[in-house]
């Protein structure tokens, strides 16, 4: 019973630290692929297992953080380690080891041909760095966590990943570390103004109760570096180069990841770190970025459609699913805060599933190109009816998750009333967005499933049981995020109120 | 008696490269010389432990030596430094035929002359000691005799590093006529007598500043370096590359500091900007290197930029000295062990690995390519290793001290060089070896330490803190008041 308590009560530092140990057996069966396979499989599964009964204890109704664990880490720079989770990151935490399951999950299925024990070892390694950005609570882990994502998803996209995999996976680095180094400068300059020598800290929660110690000037100029980094990672329009081309050539499972989570760190930085601390510098900053979301929203569907290649249709819609993200969280009000995180979730679930047909049908036919497909509805059923419910659900049919998170997020737009337009602006341009996906997402559907058979395609099988096994979670998830949302907005919305509160007290108490 | 009991470590430095030169002279046997590393590691060692057994404290030989926590790092440092090169040397040194016994020797005596540096409190202290530790390091690069480029290495090096020392001879005279003395305590008070801007404090200053600047390869003081790393014997660069660097920040933390203290004004943005260039001038030209040796020798010049930073932001007090040793100690570690990872490569006949001749080598050397990309991934600064803790904790003093252009150059310059660094690993991991390049085997001792030393690079990322405290110790001496 003592025992059963201790680990509830480290259970977040007990997820950081599976992963690892993890690791351990791979290195040994490095080149053994059967074991590797069984231990990144078990270990992604236990992690679940642990995520699960963290959600299982998260007292829901509460704004504050839950399940703590903080100990001093550097003494001489007073920097600790603090992890803890609320109704904003549990769920993001859940997100992160249920896909990197199906990831290793289906990986183990044949996807990965060459050093399989290579591939599990990144992917735990990534799982590290993925749980510990959601979890963590002090500027420095955080930043440690956010950075410690970027080698195994470097080495996943350029060993395992398509012909142009090296270009894809050096411009992946360094768009994304430049980002988070101008970052680590506004981090280090937050250390310094958190109080005189011997008191500075980087813990969020004592950060975040006095945000006055941060001139406005400072804020500007904090909140830019914060909001680059996670604008890069996102990604926001104009930063969202790099994406089309990761995606592309990244392996299916890295493409999971990178959409289902990765691109979410951004988001969820935005609204954890960027928003509360630097409440001002966000009100200065907010026109440029409601102005960028809406772009992306429309310009990432617009491109989207005359997008030839499958992977690089779903990168663009991630864009302007971001797009959403960005402005559900900057329209300031509890509706577009919550649409935002159900939209990171949504998308997480749904992008990671389309990466995954994607993945599954390019295995068969080993095209991606929309024009060299057709007719596959007639020879995969089950495929068709996975595919087909993940299209509807990106495209936001209400009934499935997407529309859940994309309505939230623009009935926030529309209730928007700040400078210097109205949310009766922002609310509209957005809608285009939602009407625009339907066209790229139904068009595309056509094109690759109706029509007539291809010769070379006539004898290729259906989802195998590991597919089938992989995709049904995501499916049951789609399903429920759609018809019962409010479980979901319960244990959000009080933790998005309290940082909402934080950035407008802030704002209030200048003026 | 207590004067000798305060050099003790310098003493057993200097007793262990002899004895490594008497039994090799006596005992020339391969068996025999198979021990001298371990030799060599014996004594710094017991070089290292024999402060613990008779501590000493305070100033000796008259005023012209202390010994404080300064010295006391940067003896770890260099003893650090030197074990490491001895461990990683012979694989290369049996396959090249250079001379082991010599190599050893002059490992250590030149650890003896950094070590002399780190004790000095006197410009006559300070100036034997730059050229113990320099003139060996000479004798390293061209260790391997009938090699042109080692020659080649050898006599630029020499040639611009005496130019250097004579420079730098100059602008200690210089202060000796503005003080009458050569205690730096004595050159201080002088110095701030003179006052700020007085044109003999500032032709000093300019001499110092271009003298010390060669020794850490500051740009535009760098032209030597490339040429020297490159064509000098692998493990003499790995040494040559780190240890004369630290020691070169040791006197110029010195010099600048205490006897300079007084004017920190006049060269602070000076060196500010120095440090900026440098940062940028090394990892420009790294970009468009293809030989490996040659980009991590620009690679290095780059680092003594941002280590010239936190000397530039001195006035913010402990932190800035605690980071620039940190940084010392932990680039030391990290670019001695990417040099070393090169030797695992037996590449007779060619200047250093190009980035061809690293294809696949994760496929044929699996610990070393592992080992060698955690050293790489320590020059860039990702966590969680020692080498982004150094970048954090330099970017703090100089933020502190009001150069925050010169934090965001850091963060810019950290960003350009992963492209460097990347591309290495893209080529160990990412594309396949030549057809017909085999397996690496042997050198068993170096893979194994190599990785050992990796590992222990992440492990003190992750747990910093006794290095970062004794490095805040170790800053003390060195904060202007």
């Amino acid at each position: 019973m003592i025992l059963e308590r201790q680990i509830l009560d480290h259970a977040l530092t007990l997820l950081i630290v599976i992963p690892l140990v993890g690791l351990v057996p791979l290195l040994f069966f490095m080149r053994d692929e059967r074991a590797a396979k069984q231990v990144a499989i078990v270990t992604t599964f236990v992690e679940l297992v642990v995520s699960l009964v963290v959600l299982g204890q998260f007292r829901i109704g509460e704004a504050g953080f839950q399940m703590t664990d903080s100990v001093m880490w550097l003494p001489s720079l007073g920097i600790r380690y603090e992890v803890g989770v609320d109704g904003i990151s549990v769920l993001l935490v859940v997100l992160t080891t249920l896909l990197t399951f199906i990831s290793v999950l289906y990986s183990s299925g044949g996807a990965i041909k060459t050093r399989v024990g290579e591939f599990m070892a990144a992917f735990l390694l990534l799982e590290v760095g993925m749980v510990g950005v959601f979890v963590a609570l002090d500027l420095f882990l955080f930043y440690v966590f956010f950075e410690l994502m970027l080698v195994p998803m470097y080495l996943i996209i350029g060993i395992w990943g398509g012909t142009r995999r090296i270009y894809a996976t050096l411009k992946f680095v360094l768009f994304t570390l430049a980002g988070s180094l101008i970052m680590l400068v506004a981090i280090v300059a937050v250390y310094l103004a958190s109080g005189d020598a011997g008191s500075r800290t980087l813990s969020f929660a004592d950060l975040v109760n006095d945000t006055s110690r941060f001139p406005p000037d400072f804020q500007f100029w904090a909140f830019f570096a914060f909001a680059l980094a996670f604008a890069i990672k996102l990604p926001m329009v104009p930063f969202h180069t790099w994406l089309p081309d990761a995606h592309v050539e990244a392996p299916t499972a890295g493409s999971i990841i990178l959409a289902g989570i990765l691109l979410k760190a951004g988001g969820y930085g935005l609204i954890r770190f960027a928003l509360p601390l630097f409440p001002l510098g966000a009100q200065a900053w907010l026109p440029l970025i409601l102005l960028l979301s809406v772009v992306a929203i429309i310009y990432g569907a617009a491109v989207s459609t005359v997008q030839k290649d499958l992977k690089k249709l779903v990168a663009y819609s991630s864009v302007a699913h971001m797009g959403f993200v960005t402005l559900g969280i900057f329209v300031l009000n509890v509706q577009g805060g919550v649409g935002a995180i159900l939209q990171m979730l949504n998308h997480g679930v749904v992008t990671g599933a389309l990466f995954l047909f994607v993945g599954i049908q390019y295995e068969r036919t080993h095209r991606r190109l929309i024009a060299d497909l057709g007719g596959l509805a007639n020879k995969w059923p089950l495929y068709t009816t996975f595919f087909g419910i993940f299209v509807l659900a990106s495209l936001g049919l209400p009934g499935l998750n997407g529309f859940v998170g994309e309505f939230l997020v623009l009935v926030g737009a529309f209730k928007f009333d700040g400078q210097p337009v109205s949310g009766l602006v922002w609310g509209p341009l957005a809608a285009i967005g939602v009407i625009l996906a339907a066209v790229y997402l139904l068009w595309m559907f056509q094109r690759v499933m109706y029509g007539p058979v291809r010769e070379a395609y006539k004898d290729l099988p259906d989802l195998s049981p590991v597919e089938v096994a992989s995709a049904l979670p995501l499916l049951v998830l789609t399903i429920a995020l759609g018809v019962f949302p409010q479980p979901f907005i319960r244990i959000i919305e009080p933790s998005l109120e309290r940082m909402l509160a934080f950035a407008s007290a802030a704002a209030v108490a200048v003026k | 008696m207590t004067d000798l009991v305060a050099i003790l470590p310098e003493t057993i430095v200097t007793a262990a490269a002899v004895v490594v030169l008497a039994v090799a002279a006596i005992w020339g046997d391969a068996r025999v010389r198979a021990w001298l590393p371990w030799l060599t590691l014996l004594g710094l060692i017991a070089a290292l432990a024999s402060p613990i057994a008779y501590p000493a404290s305070g100033l000796f030989f008259g005023g012209f030596a202390v010994v404080d926590q300064f010295t006391a790092f940067f003896r770890l440092t260099f003893i650090v430094l030197a074990a490491f090169t001895a461990v990683i040397a012979p694989p290369y040194l049996r396959r090249e035929g250079v001379p082991e016994a010599e190599f050893y020797a002059t490992v250590l005596f030149s650890t003896v002359g950094a070590m002399t540096i780190a004790l000095a409190t006197d410009l006559i202290t300070l100036f034997v000691g730059i050229e113990l530790m320099s003139i060996p390091v000479y004798v390293l690069a061209g260790l391997q005799r009938r090699d042109r480029y080692a020659n080649e290495a050898a006599l630029k090096y020499f040639l611009l590093g005496a130019f250097s020392s004579a420079i730098l001879v100059y602008g200690f005279a210089w202060l000796f006529g503005i003080a009458g003395s050569t205690d730096l305590v004595h050159v201080s008070a002088a110095v701030a007598k003179a006052g700020l801007g007085s044109p003999e404090v500032v032709v000093a200053l300019a001499l110092v500043t271009a003298g010390l600047g060669f020794k850490a390869a500051v740009v535009p003081f760098h032209q030597w370096t490339p040429d020297a790393y490159d064509g000098a014997p692998t493990p003499s660069t790995a040494f040559m590359s780190v240890a004369p660097k630290a020691a070169a920040f040791a006197a110029i933390l010195r010099v600048m500091a205490t006897a300079l203290g007084p004017v920190q004004l006049d060269w602070a943005l000076v060196f500010a900007v120095l440090a900026v260039v440098t940062m940028t001038g090394g990892n420009v030209v790294a970009l468009v290197q293809t030989n490996v040796k040659r980009m991590l020798a620009y690679s290095s010049i780059a680092h003594t930029g941002y280590i010239l930073a936190g000397v530039a932001a001195l006035a913010a007090g402990t932190s800035a000295g605690a980071a620039v040793l940190f940084y010392l100690f932990a680039y030391g570690i990290m670019n001695l062990g990417a040099f070393a990872s090169l030797t695992l490569l037996d590449l007779e006949g060619t200047r250093g690995a190009t980035l061809d001749e690293l294809n696949g080598l994760w496929s044929r050397h699996s610990s070393g390519a592992l080992a060698f990309t955690i050293f790489l991934v320590n020059l860039t600064g990702i966590p969680p290793t020692i080498g982004f803790l150094g970048k954090f904790l330099m970017i703090q003093p100089v933020l502190d001290a009001g150069f925050g252009w010169v934090a965001v150059a850091i963060a810019l310059n950290a960003a350009l060089a992963a492209f460097y660094y990347l591309r290495v690993v893209v080529h160990m991991f990412m594309y396949d070896p030549e057809a017909g390049a085999p397996r690496i085997e042997g050198a068993r001792i170096l893979s194994v330490s190599l990785v050992v030393v990796a590992v222990i690079t992440i492990l003190l990322g992750v747990l910093p803190d006794p290095v970062y405290a004794f490095a805040l110790r170790g800053a003390e001496p060195v904060v202007i008041r």
